[in-house]
C-alpha cells in the first residue's frame, strides 16, 4: 500500500504507548532511561532464550511460547516500578518483533489486514506486559495474604502461557485471525484484571 | 519417584523459583505448538506477451512491456490506466477495442488451460481477430496468461468489483471500498527493447543421386518456426511442425532409398529446414542469395529439377499445389503433378486434390508461400498445403496445438508425397524401383513415424522464430535428426542488417506478474479515522484509569467485610 497506510499501522502500534508513557506520570518521575534498561535488559533474556533453545532445540520452528520473567529492578514506588518495567519490555519487543515487519509490509504494495492487526495486537500486548510486571514484583512482595498467593501463581502461569493458550484457543475452535485476536484480547483484559485485584492490597490506598 | 516428582512440581509451583519452572515447562509446551500459519502471500502467474516486431520497417504488436496498475474487467465504467482482464471465452474484438479506445493501461488475457475445451467458433472467432490485434496500433502492453483457481478467483471479484460500481449510494460504496479487493498487477521485468543482432538459423543438408555430375536437383523445404499472437503460446503444431515432420520423415525415406544401388535415383536432393518463414521467409531469402549471389558453385545454381515446399500439412481431407504459374507440358513438374494425382487417385480416393495458382504479388509486404521465394529467384517451386489460400488464420494462430494435428492425416498426406514422389522423380529408373518403393512404404513408412518426430518437436512447446537462436533445444533437435539420415548437415545464419533491418525481434515476451491485493486511497482515509477514534478513546481510558481501580479496590474491600 501507501507510506500512508504505514503511518496508519504505526500509529495504531506505537501511539497508545507514548499515551501510555505520558499520561501514568513516568515522564514526570524522568523514567525514560530506567525504561531503555529494562527494555535492554528484555533483549538480553530474549537472546539467551535464543540461545537456549537453537542449542537444546534446533528444529523448533514455533512461536515461543514462555514468558521470560526477569526482576523487577529498580527503586521507587511500586506502581513505578511496575510501570517502568512493563514499559521498557514491552517498548523493546514492539522495537525488536515488530518494526521491521510493518516497515517492510505495510509499506510493500499488497493491502493485508494483518498490519493492522499487528497494531492491535501491540497494544494487547503492553496490557499483558503490565500485567506481568505487576504480578512479578506482587510475587517478590512477603506482605502479600498467604491466601492471595494460589491465585497468583495460577495468573503467572497464566501471562507465561498466555500466547501459547489464546493461540491454541483460537486454533481449537478455528477462529479467523480476528478471532485470535479477539481471544488474545478477552486473555490479556482478564490478566490484567486479576493483577489489578492482587494489587489492591499491596498498594497504598488512594 | 513419584513422591520425588510431586516434590518437584511443588517446588515448582512455588513462586520463589518461577525461573525453575519456566526451564522445565517451555520445552514441553513448546514441543506441543503447531507451526505458525503460513502467510498469505501475493498471487503470481506467468504471463505472455504479445508479438512485439518489425517487419520491414512497420511495427506489429504491442509497443510496451511493462504492467503496473489495478485490474478491472471490460464492464466497469471507466478503464483508463487500469489493466482490462478479460477470459478468452467471452472476449471480443469488439470489448478489446473499446478498453484500448478508452486508453487502458494494459490488457491481460486469460486462456483457458486447455484449448480443446473451447468451443469451436469461440476458437474460430480468436483466430480472425488475432492478425487485427497485431496488425492494429497499440502502445500498452497486452498479456496473455493461462488461468488457474487463484486467477480466475482474482478474476471473478475484480468482476463483481467493477459491475457494482456503476449505481450505488455513497456509504454502500463506502463499505465497497472497505470490504472489495482491488489487485495491483505488477509485471517484474523491464521495457522491452530491440534485439538487433538476433540470428535465425536455418539447416541445410542433402543426399547425392547416383552418377555423374551435373544431375538434376530437387529441392524440398519447410519452414520450422511458428507464429501466434504471442511466441511464447505459438506451438505451431500443424504449421509447420506438420511440414518439418514431413520433411524429416521424406529424409528418412531417401536415405533409405539411397543406399540401396537399385533406387538410387539420378537426382541430387536438398533438404532445407528453413527459419524466419513467418517473417516473410528471411531463412530462405538468404540462403538463396548465399547460394546464387555468393558462391561459385552451388546445388542451387543450375540444374533445378523443381522446388518442393511443404507448409500446413496435418490435417483435412484435402491437399493444394500452389503455383506461381502452372507448370507447362514436359517439364518435370508438371510430371510431379500427374504423378501426384495419381497417386492420390489411385491410393487415396477420398483426398481432394486440386492445383491452385496465384500470381506473385510484389506491391504486398508479405510473400504468401514460401515457393514465391524461390520463383522470384526464377526456380520452378510450389507449395504444398492442405489449407486453400495463404490467408487462412491457421497459420499464424496460437490455437495451433498438437491437439488439433490429425496424425492420420498427417501419415496420409506424407504417404502421398512420397507416393508421388518417388515415381515422380525414379522415373529415369522405374521399372525396377516402383516395386522397390511400395516395399518400403508397406515396412518402412510406419504411420507412427511422421507422427512420433512431430511429437519430438511440438514437445518443446513454442518454436516462434524469436525463441530458437542457433544453440536452441529445438534447433538442436533438428540438426540431429537431419544429420542422421543427411549427408553435410549445416547451419545458416541470417542476421538483420544494422543500418536498415528488415526485421527487429523485441525481449521481454515472458513475464512473471504478481497481483498484490490493495485498497483505494479512500480506504486509508477511512482507516485514519478509526484509528484516530481508537486511539482517542484510548486516552480516555488511561486517563481515567483509577476509576477503575477505585472500583476494583471498592469491591475487594467489599469481599473482604464479607
Amino acid at each position: 500500500m501507501t507510506l500512508f497506510h504505514f503511518g496508519n499501522c504505526f500509529a495504531l502500534a506505537y501511539c497508545p504507548y507514548f499515551i501510555t508513557y505520558k499520561c501514568s506520570g513516568l515522564s514526570e518521575y524522568s523514567a525514560f532511561w530506567r525504561c531503555v534498561q529494562a527494555g535492554a535488559t528484555y533483549v538480553l533474556v530474549q537472546l539467551c532464550k535464543m540461545l537456549f533453545l537453537a542449542t537444546f532445540f534446533p528444529t523448533w520452528e514455533g512461536p515461543s511460547g514462555g514468558y521470560d520473567l526477569v526482576g523487577v529492578r529498580g527503586g521507587g514506588k511500586g506502581e513505578h516500578r511496575i510501570l517502568v518495567a512493563a514499559m521498557g519490555w514491552a517498548t523493546a519487543e514492539l522495537l525488536t518483533s515488530r518494526c521491521v515487519p510493518l516497515w517492510v509490509g505495510a509499506r510493500g504494495i499488497e493491502f493485508d489486514w494483518r498490519h493492522v492487526q499487528m497494531g492491535l495486537d501491540s497494544n494487547i500486548s503492553l496490557v499483558r506486559h503490565v500485567a506481568a510486571a505487576a504480578l512479578l514484583w506482587a510475587s517478590g512482595r512477603h506482605d502479600l495474604p498467604p491466601k492471595l498467593r494460589v491465585p497468583l501463581g495460577g495468573l503467572l502461569v497464566g501471562v507465561a502461557y498466555e500466547g501459547f493458550l489464546t493461540g491454541w484457543a483460537a486454533q481449537a475452535l478455528s477462529l479467523g485471525p480476528w478471532g485470535a485476536l479477539g481471544v488474545r484480547a478477552v486473555g490479556a483484559a482478564l490478566l490484567g484484571l486479576g493483577a489489578l485485584r492482587l494489587l489492591v492490597p499491596l498498594l497504598p490506598p488512594t | 519417584m513419584l513422591e520425588e516428582a510431586g516434590e518437584v512440581l511443588e517446588s515448582v509451583l512455588k513462586a520463589s523459583c518461577l525461573p525453575l519452572s519456566f526451564l522445565l515447562f517451555v520445552p514441553a509446551v513448546l514441543l506441543l505448538l503447531g507451526p505458525p500459519p503460513a502467510a498469505e502471500a501475493a498471487h503470481e502467474s506467468t504471463v505472455y506477451r504479445m508479438q512485439q516486431y518489425e517487419l520491414g520497417g512497420q511495427p506489429y504488436g504491442t509497443r510496451s512491456a511493462v504492467l503496473n496498475t489495478e485490474a478491472r474487467t471490460v464492464e466497469a465504467d471507466v478503464l483508463s490506466r487500469r489493466c482490462v482482464m478479460m477470459r478468452l471465452v467471452d472476449f471480443s474484438y469488439e470489448q478489446y477495442q473499446k478498453a484500448l479506445r478508452q486508453s487502458a493501461g494494459a490488457v491481460v488475457i486469460i486462456l483457458p488451460r486447455s484449448i480443446s475445451s473451447v468451443p469451436q467458433d469461440v476458437v474460430k472467432q480468436f483466430m480472425e481477430i488475432e492478425p487485427e490485434m497485431l496488425a492494429m496500433e497499440t502502445i500498452v502492453p497486452v498479456y496473455f496468461a493461462v488461468e488457474d483457481d487463484e486467477l480466475l478467483s482474482i478474476y471473478e471479484q475484480t468482476r463483481a468489483a467493477s459491475a457494482s460500481q456503476g449505481s450505488a449510494s455513497a456509504a454502500e460504496v463506502l463499505l465497497h471500498t472497505a470490504t472489495a479487493n482491488g489487485f495491483q498487477m505488477v509485471t517484474s521485468g523491464a521495457q522491452s527493447k530491440a534485439i538487433h543482432d538476433w540470428l535465425i538459423p536455418s539447416v541445410e543438408g542433402r543426399l547425392t543421386g547416383l552418377g555423374g555430375e551435373d544431375l538434376p536437383t530437387v529441392v524440398i523445404v519447410a519452414h520450422y518456426d511458428s507464429f501466434g499472437v504471442a511466441p511464447w503460446l505459438s506451438h505451431g503444431a500443424d504449421s509447420n511442425g506438420s511440414g518439418v515432420s514431413v520433411l524429416l520423415e521424406l529424409a528418412r525415406l531417401f536415405s533409405r532409398l539411397y543406399t540401396y544401388r537399385r533406387t538410387h535415383a539420378g537426382y541430387n536432393l536438398l533438404f532445407f529446414a528453413s527459419g524466419g518463414g513467418k517473417f516473410n521467409y528471411q531463412g530462405t531469402k538468404r540462403w538463396l542469395e548465399d547460394n546464387l549471389d555468393h558462391t561459385d558453385s552451388s546445388l542451387l545454381q543450375d540444374n533445378v529439377a523443381f522446388v518442393l515446399c511443404l507448409d500446413t500439412l496435418g490435417r483435412g481431407n484435402s491437399l493444394h499445389l500452389h503455383v506461381s504459374k502452372p507448370p507447362k507440358e514436359g517439364t518435370l513438374q508438371h510430371a510431379f503433378l500427374r504423378e501426384l494425382e495419381m497417386v492420390v487417385a489411385s491410393q487415396f480416393p477420398e483426398v481432394k486434390f486440386s492445383m491452385v495458382h496465384k500470381k506473385i504479388n510484389l506491391a504486398e509486404d508479405i510473400l504468401a508461400w514460401e515457393h514465391e521465394r524461390f520463383a522470384i529467384r526464377r526456380l520452378p517451386a510450389f507449395t504444398i498445403s492442405h489449407l486453400e489460400s495463404h490467408r487462412d488464420s491457421l497459420r499464424n494462430s496460437i490455437m495451433d496445438r498438437r491437439s488439433q494435428v490429425d496424425t492420420k492425416a498427417l501419415t496420409q498426406e506424407y504417404q502421398d508425397h512420397c507416393g508421388g514422389f518417388d515415381e515422380g522423380h525414379l522415373q529415369p529408373n522405374r521399372e525396377g524401383s516402383t516395386c522397390r518403393s511400395a516395399d518400403l512404404h508397406g515396412s518402412d513408412a510406419d504411420p507412427g513415424g511422421a507422427a512420433r518426430i512431430s511429437d519430438g518437436l511440438a514437445e518443446q512447446s513454442a518454436q516462434a522464430a524469436q525463441l530458437i537462436d542457433k544453440d536452441s533445444t529445438f534447433l538442436s533437435t533438428l540438426e540431429y535428426y537431419m544429420g542422421r539420415y543427411l549427408k553435410d548437415v549445416k547451419q545458416h545464419h541470417v542476421k538483420a542488417d544494422k543500418r536498415d533491418p528488415e526485421f527487429v525481434f523485441y525481449d521481454q515476451l515472458k513475464q512473471v506478474m504478481n497481483a498484490y491485493r490493495v485498497k483505494p486511497a479512500i480506504f486509508d482515509l477511512l482507516l485514519a479515522v478509526c484509528i484516530a477514534a481508537y486511539l482517542g478513546v484510548a486516552y480516555v481510558a488511561v486517563q481515567n484509569f483509577g476509576l477503575l481501580y477505585r472500583m476494583i479496590q471498592r469491591l475487594s474491600l467489599k469481599t473482604k467485610q464479607q
